[in-house]
């Protein structure tokens, strides 16, 4: 080959590479799934997808802020454990360091009282502080730019109505290049779309409040679909699953196996709304937060549109998850092929689980402590089995992390999931280590 | 089949089914009647004993499990913290109908022995099993923290009586 045509190969395969890259960071956006059908929010001629449900529709600016930032689950993120709601310094331990969330009360030094409305627009829009600096996307502005100008200054209202809180919050500890923050003014040119929520006309206008909320306010996305190397959300896996924060977020797609697919509407609004559904399980770790703090407040009409929003989602199937067992395990002790005699596993559950879970795996205490159903005990890495036991969960289950060993814990979880679900785990005292440091 | 048990130190050996839970073995044939059969489904903590110091439902435990492990009752309970246990449930009047307390005891006595200072959280996820049906928690949580504290300060003396 001549020097030119050499040339042309490496220019056409730095292209091929290119397009690649392009290919794989690019991905959809989380409504692209829906159609390309949108009109501009103020050309819409059905009900209106954003603000406050009718209810609330004629309350003040603040009560309607209020359900909006409910809405939005801003408090999840911005309290300390214990900690002043809203006061800021909640540590968020990722691969790249120590991410520490923002005091957003309104006390004038180290929350954002100083601010002005348009100062707030900008950061929950385009993740700019006032002075120019960037917002860290674990701040999901790429989702809280779907909102409307109203709502954000709705939820500002509100902000700005609760006591100041003086709580300086510790800077955050991250590995260059990662502490560089203008490099997020990069990552914001990518994959931030900066557009408000665009109704989608072939959709019904439940499915686009649903779509409001969870795209826009609930941020689902951040936790339930998997992330790309650039830590941007892979929406060609929407909903379909992924590891936050040292919990597993479940597959949430209309998959019927792996999926809420083989929920009922009744069951996915009841756990939405109570945290709860009967033979699914309960929900704990940052689930049962948001349910605690936000998906609780909402009113029967906004669950109703999340359930029809989620309901759409394409199915995906979790290739490494079984399909959830639902029949209950031996009624004693002694009978059942999953149990050795004298494991380390059962020794733990008999002393400290089987009084309130039942050895089949049916609460006969109550409801929320069945295990039966639960998609915890149906995946195979017992990442959320392991987490429940060593934290606990707000719907009355004691943290026994500082009660047992790391061995005791590994051999407990594989023994529930044995026991209970479709398929043993193999969690190790090792694991067990890992996943005390990753909340 | 002959069985091997080492319980509160002695060397037992009885001719019994493996699969015989370890409360049958204890309360039938070695007549310790200190450890009581509650629920029969280690739902409730009554039947509580250590092995190899370990909280342990008896009545869920076939004694084949227990082949060269030590064994202690309620009967043999004399570590320092089993000690100090007993000291503040006198002091406390911890029990009241009684039945579930030897259960109760072992499960404090282990906790105090694994975490000398057990916090308030501690203690009920250490003692969630074991189910109280005339509700001593509240005084059987504050005879675990000032057994905790004579066990510190050292002053902790043999249950009397």
């Amino acid at each position: 080959m001549t020097a030119s045509r050499w040339l042309f190969a490496i220019a056409l395969a730095g292209l091929v590479v290119v397009a690649a890259a392009i290919w794989y960071f690019m991905g959809p956006g989380p409504l692209t799934f829906a159609g390309t059908e949108t009109v501009r929010l103020a050309d819409y001629q059905g009900p209106n997808p954003s603000g406050v449900p009718s209810e609330l529709s004629q309350s003040d600016p603040v009560t309607r802020g209020r359900y909006l930032t409910h809405a939005a689950d801003c408090q999840a993120c911005h309290t300390l454990e214990g900690g002043l709601p809203f006061a800021g310094g909640r540590a968020f331990k990722t691969q790249f360091g120590t991410l520490y969330s923002s005091n957003i009360t309104p006390d004038r030094e180290t929350g954002i009282g100083a601010w002005s409305a348009g100062d707030f627009l900008r950061a929950v829009h385009k993740g700019v502080r006032p002075d120019g600096t960037h917002l860290y996307p674990a701040f999901p502005y790429a989702a809280y730019t779907y909102l409307t100008d109203d709502d954000v200054q709705a939820i500002w209202a509100y902000l700005g109505s609760i006591p100041a809180v003086k709580n300086p919050i510790p800077a955050n500890d991250l590995a260059f290049p990662f502490n560089q923050r203008w490099l997020m003014g990069i990552w914001s040119g990518l994959f931030n779309p900066d557009r408000r929520f665009a109704p989608n006309v072939r959709r019904t206008p439940e499915w686009n409040r649903g779509a409001y909320l969870a795209e826009g306010l609930a941020h689902c996305g951040d936790c339930h679909t998997p992330r790309n190397l650039l830590q941007a959300l892979d929406n060609r896996r929407k909903f379909g699953g992924a590891l936050t924060a040292g919990w597993r977020a479940y597959n949430i797609t209309g998959h019927p196996m792996t999926g809420v697919g083989g929920w009922s509407e009744e069951d996915l609004a009841q756990y939405l709304a109570t945290g709860h559904a009967t033979n699914h399980g309960t929900a704990s770790g940052p689930m049962g937060e948001a349910v605690d703090i936000s998906l609780s407040k909402l009113t029967p009409s906004d669950i109703r549109a999340l359930v029809a929003y989620v309901r759409s989602i394409p199915p995906i199937a979790a290739s490494d998850f079984p399909a959830v067992r639902t029949e209950v395990a031996d009624a004693t002790p002694w009978s059942g092929a999953d149990v050795t005699a004298d494991s380390l596993g059962k020794q733990v559950f008999a002393g400290a689980c089987a009084g309130c879970h039942g050895w089949t795996g049916t609460s006969p205490v109550m409801d929320r402590a069945t295990l039966i159903g639960s998609r915890a005990l149906n995946d195979p890495t017992a990442v959320n089995v392991v987490q429940m036991v060593l934290s606990g969960s707000p719907a009355g289950m004691p943290a026994f992390g500082a009660a047992y060993s790391d061995a005791e814990i590994a051999a407990v979880a594989n023994y529930v999931t044995a026991r209970f679900g479709a398929k043993a785990s193999a969690v190790t005292a090792r694991k067990v280590a890992h996943l005390r440091t990753t909340t | 089949m002959s069985i091997k048990l080492t319980v509160n130190g002695d060397s037992r050996e009885l001719d019994i089914d493996p699969d015989m839970p370890l409360l049958w073995a204890i309360r039938d044939h070695l007549r310790l009647t200190g450890t009581k059969f509650g629920c029969g489904m280690a739902l409730c903590g009554a039947c509580t004993v250590h092995i190899d110091g370990q909280p342990t439902r008896s009545c869920v435990t076939p004694v084949s499990a227990t082949q060269g492990r030590q064994v202690t009752t309620i009967e043999g309970l004399a570590t320092p913290a089993g000690r100090a246990i007993q000291a503040a449930w006198v002091d406390g009047n911890v029990p009241q109908c009684g039945y579930c307390q030897s259960g109760q005891i072992m499960s404090a006595a282990a906790l105090l022995a694994a975490n000398p200072h057990p916090s308030d959280a501690d203690v009920d996820s250490a003692m969630a099993g074991n189910i109280c049906p005339c509700a001593t928690y509240v005084r059987i949580r504050s005879a675990i923290r000032h057994a905790a504290e004579a066990l510190a300060a050292g002053t902790s003396a043999p249950a009397q009586g």
